[in-house]
């Protein structure tokens, strides 16, 4: 008999789960389908110029939007919907505690969406590769890894909205608050605290707080640290802002906030649910 | 009648120095203001027991068991399980531990086989998945279906089956009959008599009596949150009185009738030419037809029933209990 961790019991469970239902194929499939569509835009419209790097890139703003949708989706029922249909109490009666479980979870989840996100770009890289014949694949594998983290963020906010929340509806109704807050509305807060500052729209040139606000949410993080990876800084940065790039728009404090978009929604959600009535 | 000192009542309580398996102390669990579900229980189980926790749906049995098994915290007052603290001390606590829980559910998705296989590795016992099957009698083509399509008698005993890896220590059954078909009913009977034959504890809860009586050492009744009545079958029953009821069919039914007076008896109800009379001690069965034939009546029929324990129930829980098969229709 093993004597496998708890939690590494539950989350090879989990991965199971996944395979049996078939959602990291979905994962797979989606993400595939998507990025090499988007990748190979630039060779469909005319007049615009392209490499494998633009290619990459384009493939990096669908997964901007795709991905969060995705990774909430696999996870903010972990705990949730546990405990609405009541196979909760049998695990909890087992000796698993419930931050085991949750880690378990979290762990399991974030393998499944890693998995097919990573499998979904190997299929996007050999389209790419095929149709600008070659592939950057420093770029490329750092695209990846950088998709990878997004994805990882997105489970461990839906297991933090998971855990904190007693019923199905109620957790849908915060992972759908959560898509739309930082993934999309996100986008306009740079723009609306521009203009409450300095009175106007962003310009050609915008002060270099404007890109440390855009980067505070996951996706906006993400998307800097893809832009800085495929653009090189000058490009990404310097040009933007018109000088050079202050520290804390260093490509590590935008790592740090990924990181931290995974484990801060985790631990809210462990505080509360350790504390919890599961009846 | 005084059921609350019975309460206090010794009858059949083990002595203090055995070891103790389930212990409350003024346990008190209140959901929001007004819900007062679990109120100042104190309750002790010893080990090798097999104790029945009785009382009507709603009186506080799962909240209890939910606070054993830290599933709730309690508002105050404290539980021990095999003198672990159900709060600090619950990986200990789960691992010696075996329970049905009260609204569970299963993962449609997977086989009976699978549940089990988790069940085992989560709590690293080396039960051989076959031996559960057997022992809840789910044969093993069921056991590799998915659950999505288990009816709810073979849910229950995967359920059940899941409670027993590991051959825990103490055994929590909470409402185990629910869903099962008579076999299914005098099976959670027999593992409960072999659990205990082996030295172990079964703590088994239910809102019929009858489901319990045939095995319990003890009994503890519950009536909304609070303990009612702790004593063994017998002495529950001797608490009450033997509690017969007569029933005399009569040629006519005298104008003065005066079976009330006569002692040891509790309640006459006329209906037509038909007198019952319910008699809480023994020599008054003869009484009530001698006075009957004095005051001038042909008895034409008598039938005499001893009381059941669904009548004592609800002397104690002012409820009327639902009965065996209607047990269904409530849940």
């Amino acid at each position: 008999m093993t004597r496998a961790p708890l939690w590494l019991t539950i989350a090879r469970k989990e991965f199971a789960d996944a395979l049996r239902s078939r959602m990291i194929w979905g994962i797979v499939v989606i993400i595939a389908v998507m990025t090499s569509l988007s990748a190979s835009i630039s060779l469909l419209v005319p007049d615009v110029e392209g490499g494998a790097e633009m290619a990459i890139g384009g493939a990096s703003q669908f997964a901007g939007l795709l991905v969060p949708i995705m990774a909430l989706i696999a996870a903010y029922l972990a705990i949730a919907g546990e405990l609405e249909s009541g196979s909760l109490k049998v695990i909890l009666g087992l000796p698993p505690s419930r931050g085991e479980v949750l880690f378990g979870k979290f762990l399991g989840r974030s393998g499944v969406v890693a998995i097919g996100l990573a499998l979904g770009f190997v299929v996007s890289g050999v389209v790419t590769a095929v149709l600008y014949g070659g592939l950057p694949v420093g770029a490329f594998v750092g695209t990846t890894l950088l998709t990878v983290l997004l994805g990882v963020s997105f489970v461990g906010i839906g297991i933090g909205i998971s855990a904190v929340t007693a019923t199905r509806s109620r957790a849908m109704t915060l992972a759908i608050t959560a898509y739309l807050g930082l993934t999309l509305l996100w986008d306009l807060a740079p723009t609306v605290v521009h203009l409450l500052v300095t009175g106007e729209m962003p310009g050609g040139v915008v002060p270099a707080w404007l890109l440390l606000i855009q980067g505070v949410s996951p996706t906006g993080a993400y998307n800097a640290l893809v832009q800085r990876l495929l653009l090189g800084s000058g490009t990404a940065v310097e040009a933007r802002i018109g000088g050079s790039a202050p520290s804390y728009l260093d490509p590590a404090v935008f790592l740090g906030i990924l990181f931290a978009w995974a484990v801060v929604p985790l631990l809210v959600g462990y505080s509360k649910f350790r504390q919890a009535d599961l009846s | 009648m005084d059921t609350r000192s019975r309460a206090s009542s010794d009858w059949g309580t083990p002595t203090d120095d055995e070891p103790v398996a389930i212990r409350t102390t003024g346990l008190t669990k209140r959901y929001g203001k007004d819900v007062l579900a679990v109120d100042d229980l104190d309750l002790t189980v010893y080990e090798g027991e097999i104790f029945g926790f009785l009382g009507p749906n709603g009186a506080g049995k799962s909240t209890t068991i939910d606070v054993i098994m830290d599933y709730v915290r309690p508002s105050a007052g404290s539980a021990t399980v095999l003198g672990f603290d159900a709060q600090t001390e619950t990986r200990e606590i789960h691992e010696r531990v075996g329970i049905l829980p009260d609204g569970y559910g299963l993962y449609e998705r997977l086989t009976g086989r699978k549940h089990l296989e988790y069940a085992i590795a989560l709590k690293r016992s080396d039960d051989a998945v076959d031996d559960l099957l057997d022992r809840v009698g789910l044969d093993a083509a069921a056991a590799d279906r998915v659950v999505g399509g288990y009816s709810k008698g073979m849910m229950q005993r995967l359920a059940l089956a899941i409670a027993l890896v590991g051959d825990p220590q103490l055994l929590i059954l909470d409402e185990p009959s629910s869903g099962l078909d008579p076999n299914g009913v005098r099976l959670v009977r027999e593992i409960a008599r072999d659990h205990a034959n082996r030295g172990k504890t079964v703590f088994f809860s239910s809102h019929i009596l009858s489901q319990v009586e045939a095995v319990c050492d003890r009994v503890a009744i519950l009536n909304r949150g609070r303990l009612v009545a702790i004593d063994s079958i017998d002495g529950l029953r001797d608490a009450l009185g033997t509690g017969s009821t007569i029933t005399l069919t009569v040629d006519a039914v005298p104008d003065s009738l005066t079976l009330v007076e006569i002692a040891g008896v509790s309640d006459v109800v006329v209906d037509g030419r038909i007198i019952r009379v319910s008699v809480d001690d023994a020599p008054a069965k003869v009484d009530v037809i001698d006075r009957i034939r004095d005051d001038g009546a042909s008895i034409l029929d008598v039938t005499i029933e001893e009381s059941s324990l669904e009548d004592l129930f609800s002397a104690y829980t002012g409820d009327v209990p639902p009965r065996g098969n209607d047990a269904e229709a409530d849940r």
